[in-house]
């Protein structure tokens, strides 16, 4: 177990920065994972990590040695490849074993390392296989095995379910954390679905362009984005958001209005940047929104205009006019409304909409930071 | 697949089709069937004009141990592989060594040493000539078969770094990446992962490089002038000189220049063809 | 001290590793053809002290009248040569079926590709041999003599690249192999949809996707002919009287029988600034091709 710390570590390709002096400490025995859109530096930020692509500046100490400048051999991590980059004309063992091949230990360690790992894989029976002779799944376990083998101070995973089908990609998440659970190594994920992010990590690190956004356990960043970015970019569906303007700016409170919604009084925190006449944005989870039976408790109303029964869940795409979505991505309709169970609605259904103002974000000034108050989870 | 193809079913289209890709084939081929049916005759049919009818008598064992016994020609041969086999290995080891740097490395300067690496090769022999051969009368290798092996191994190498950076270049660059992970040093991915991996590309240019050498004319002719040295190339001409009139002798030399790549090409034919066109196809 | 050592081994080992292929090809073939241009501006017999002469070398060549012949050869090797991409295509598109005993058939139609050029000049030697050769014999079919090719200087350069053809168009024909059994079935499939055949198919289907068949075919086969000399020197000499000889044919004679390195290395030079032209674009076109990628 051993603990990983980032110190404003800077990246550029040419004139684009794609690591913005990144901060961060990871605790040992942590499973971290690093979300963000395509582009965002996940994946150089965990190259750079490995070693495999050398930063401008900055400083990264693995267990309070300085690595910034080793070899990514002599760092103490072991990789697991999207596309798990497992040696074509190496057996399975040869491939877990490699690494301590490389770093000439001695047989009996090697094939001892090897078969522990493979009994924890349940690869032991695949051992003198060739890599093209495995299922998908079973190529996934034995690049994770080449790491295990190498019992590596950290372990960093480049989107390793990726190319897995989904029920299969089911499976290897469960038996990701069950690993770290057995393990209880230092683990540093990056993937771009955030069912993975939420599900596996202790903590997650939500990255955008370059620079790291918000770090903190999967619920607390759930319930507590600190802007609107994360707030978008965690959910599915996604948050809605919508413009608005303030109209009313009180200490811990503010009263909001937008076309469509009417007036509300939202909690904010206390030192809001806000005043009278601003423009902010108000977001509202797909799931903070409900149906009700009548116009008078009703914040707003829509018509149905698309309506995805998921089995236990449905999702509608209503159209609210005149309230319409800011970045709406499904370009129909323009509240996402995702309610339990089976909803039995026509396309074409006129809907009462009403939501709790306590569980409505409160994103304003230049970097639309999260203004409502905290919510307690 | 363009020509539609004949369907299975339509026998007698088949038939007609095979019928006339053979017809062209004869004609294609009717001059090396020409110097094969001469290799065949006595000298008395050659000296008689008849090349073409059936042969009086079949001179086959004799026109090519009279290959042998009255010329040189085993020596050339002889000279030919000494010559062909070490260049074929030098330019393999350099290729690989360079072909993996250029494609696996990024440096400043990469790109202009590749273009050179290609453009060189295409340059006209003459154009360095003098030169070379200046070089190998000082060096105290010129008439040796070390000058052959040097030049070849040098110009071939052009082509040959192409052709391993452009297959190094395809394999996937996160199998490197998790070797360097695994603390693998450069000698060491060299060793256990592009030396596995290049091995059907080293096929195919081992054919392809035979081939060119084993063919060669003009260094032969301009490095070497002894026959313990001379090449089976620079031999067939100067037989030429020497047997104006017997084409028996002549053909059946020529044959012997003629089968090596040949039956290297029967053998490793998939090879030879995808070595030759890599590069041309793809993109 | 191991540390500097890990820290610089991640330059050395790969500099060690290309030093000898750039050390090699730099000397042997860069740094010789550099020399050449050198040479051109002296005159040498190869052995004795250079004498400088500035651009006198050049100056003659282009009052030699064996140059101007010369280049109309390469001119002639050069136009013909174009037929070859064609006819390669042309055979691929004949053979390219799948049908038991074709591979043989096709591996057959490979084989002057792999023979030496000094054999296939041997062996159209022999073809146009006066009185008893294969050419002498069609023509006697028809009741008529064939000429003597080789012996007429009217004809001679013609009868020497038809020869050098053969393996050239054997060489296009397995590049057009290959681009053939690339091709995209789905939009051979959508041509046929759109009611495409024959030469429509052909024109507006399938040669589009071999483009880059065509031009390598077509880069290397210029460069082939301007560079020809083992065909001129097995089959001709140059002759008659110089007739058939070519600007490769020419530098070699000029310097290995008459001593005139100086001069030779001018040819040379000239030789090389036209297959520059063809040698840039090839260049240019490759490496945009692997600057896409």
């Amino acid at each position: 177990m051993s603990s990983l710390e980032l110190r404003q570590i800077e990246k550029r390709y040419g004139g684009y920065r794609a690591l913005r002096g990144i901060n961060l400490r990871v605790e040992p025995g942590e499973f971290i994972v690093m979300v963000g859109p395509s582009g965002c530096g996940k994946s150089t930020l965990l190259k750079s990590i490995a070693g495999l692509v050398q930063v401008d500046s900055g400083e990264m100490l693995i267990n309070g040695r300085d690595v910034t400048k080793a070899e990514p051999g002599d760092r103490g991590i072991a990789m697991v490849f999207q596309s798990y980059a497992l040696y074509p004309h190496m057996t399975v063992a040869e491939n877990m074993g490699f690494g301590l091949r490389m770093a000439k230990r001695p047989r009996t360690e090697i094939d001892a390392a090897v078969g522990r790992a493979a009994q924890i894989l349940r690869l032991t029976d695949q051992l003198d296989k060739l890599p093209k002779q495995l299922s998908g799944g079973q190529r996934q376990r034995v690049a994770i095995g080449r790491a295990i083998t190498r019992s590596p101070e950290v372990f960093l995973f480049d989107e390793p379910l990726s190319n897995l089908d989904a029920a299969l990609r089911t499976q290897m998440r469960v038996e990701l954390s069950t690993l770290h659970a057995a393990l209880g190594a230092t683990m540093v994920y990056v993937t771009h679905d955030q069912v993975e992010a939420m599900t596996m990590a202790s903590r997650i690190v939500v990255l955008n362009a370059g620079s790291v956004e918000q770090v903190g356990a999967p619920r607390d960043l759930y319930s507590n984005p600190v802007n609107r970015f994360v707030a978008g970019f965690l959910g599915a569906p996604r948050m809605n958001f919508f413009e608005a303007k303030i109209v009313e700016a009180r200490l811990g409170q503010v009263s909001v209005e937008t076309a469509g919604l009417g007036r509300f009084a939202m909690p904010v925190v206390a030192n809001t940047p806000l005043a009278i006449g601003d423009t902010a944005t108000i977001g509202i989870r797909p799931e903070a929104l409900k149906l009700v039976g009548n116009r008078d408790g009703a914040h707003f109303s829509g018509a149905a205009q698309l309506v995805e029964y998921l089995g236990r869940e449905t999702i509608v795409y209503a159209d609210a006019a005149p309230l319409r979505c800011i970045g709406s991505d499904t370009g129909t309709g323009n509240v996402t409304i995702h309610l339990p169970g089976i909803a039995q609605l026509e396309t074409g259904a006129s809907l009462q909409i009403a939501f709790d103002p306590a569980n409505a974000y409160l994103f304003g000034g230049a970097e639309q930071r999260t203004l409502s108050a905290p919510k307690t989870i | 697949m363009y020509p539609r193809p004949i369907p299975p079913t339509a026998r007698t289209e088949r038939r007609l089709y095979l019928v006339l890709v053979i017809a062209i084939l004869v004609v294609w081929l009717a001059p090396l069937f020409a110097i094969i049916l001469t290799s065949f005759r006595s000298s008395a049919d050659v000296a008689n004009g008849n090349l073409w009818g059936w042969p009086t008598q079949f001179n086959l064992i004799d026109n090519y141990t009279g290959v042998f016994s009255r010329t040189p020609m085993a020596q050339y041969f002889l000279n030919s592989l000494l010559i062909t086999v070490p260049s074929v290995i030098g330019v393999l080891v350099l290729s690989t060594l360079s072909g993996f740097v250029l494609a696996k490395y990024r440096f400043r300067g990469n790109m202009a040493l590749f273009a050179v690496f290609v453009g060189g090769n295409f340059m006209p022999a003459q154009i360095m000539m003098i030169p070379v051969r200046d070089l190998m009368v000082r060096l105290g290798l010129y008439d040796t078969t070390f000058a052959l092996i040097i030049f070849h191994v040098a110009f071939q190498t052009g082509f040959a770094t192409l052709f391993m950076r452009n297959f190094v270049a395809a394999l996937p660059d996160e199998l490197f990446e998790a070797a360097r992970a695994e603390g693998a040093s450069p000698a060491q991915i060299l060793r256990h992962v592009v030396f596995p991996l290049v091995r059907p590309a080293f096929a195919a240019l081992a054919i392809l490089t035979f081939t060119f050498i084993w063919n060669d004319y003009f260094w032969a002719v301009v490095l070497t002038i002894s026959d313990t040295v001379k090449p089976v190339t620079a031999g067939l001409a100067n037989l030429r000189g020497q047997y104006v009139s017997e084409w028996n002798i002549i053909s059946a030399a020529t044959m012997i220049v003629a089968v090596p790549p040949v039956v290297m090409f029967f053998l490793m034919q998939r090879h030879f063809i995808a070595g030759l066109t890599m590069g041309a196809v793809k993109g | 001290m191991t540390s500097i050592w890990r820290r610089q081994s991640g330059w050395a080992t790969p500099t060690l590793f290309i030093l000898p292929a750039i050390i090699l090809f730099g000397v042997v073939i860069v740094l010789s053809s550099l020399q050449s241009l050198w040479i051109s501006l002296h005159d040498w017999d190869g052995m004795g002290a250079m004498t400088w002469v500035g651009l006198d070398n050049y100056r003659e060549l282009f009052g030699d009248p064996q140059f101007f012949v010369s280049l109309k050869n390469n001119l002639i090797w050069l136009i013909i040569f174009m037929a070859a991409p064609p006819a390669g295509l042309g055979i691929a598109l004949l053979v390219n079926q799948q049908i038991a005993g074709m591979r043989i058939l096709k591996s057959l139609f490979f084989v002057p590709l792999v023979l030496a050029s000094v054999a296939v000049g041997v062996v159209f030697t022999w073809v146009y041999t006066p009185g008893f050769g294969l050419l002498a014999l069609i023509f006697s079919a028809f009741g008529a003599t064939a000429p003597a090719l080789l012996s007429d200087e009217h004809f001679v350069t013609f009868a020497v690249v038809f020869a050098a053809l053969w393996p050239q168009i054997a060489f296009c024909m397995v590049l057009y192999l290959a681009g053939l059994n690339s091709l995209s079935s789905d939009l051979i499939g959508a041509g046929r949809v759109d009611g495409a055949k024959g030469w429509n198919m052909l024109r507006h289907v399938v040669l589009p996707q071999l483009t880059q068949v065509t031009f390598i075919a077509i880069a290397i086969t210029a460069i082939g002919a301007l560079r020809s000399f083992d065909m001129v020197s097995v089959m001709t000499q140059g002759g008659p009287f110089g007739s058939s000889s070519v600007l490769a044919y020419q530098m070699y004679e000029q310097s290995i029988f008459s001593y005139r390195f100086g001069y030779g290395a001018a040819i040379a030079t000239v030789l090389l600034a036209i297959m520059a032209v063809f040698i840039a674009w090839y260049l240019s076109r490759i490496i945009r091709a692997e600057a896409r990628s």
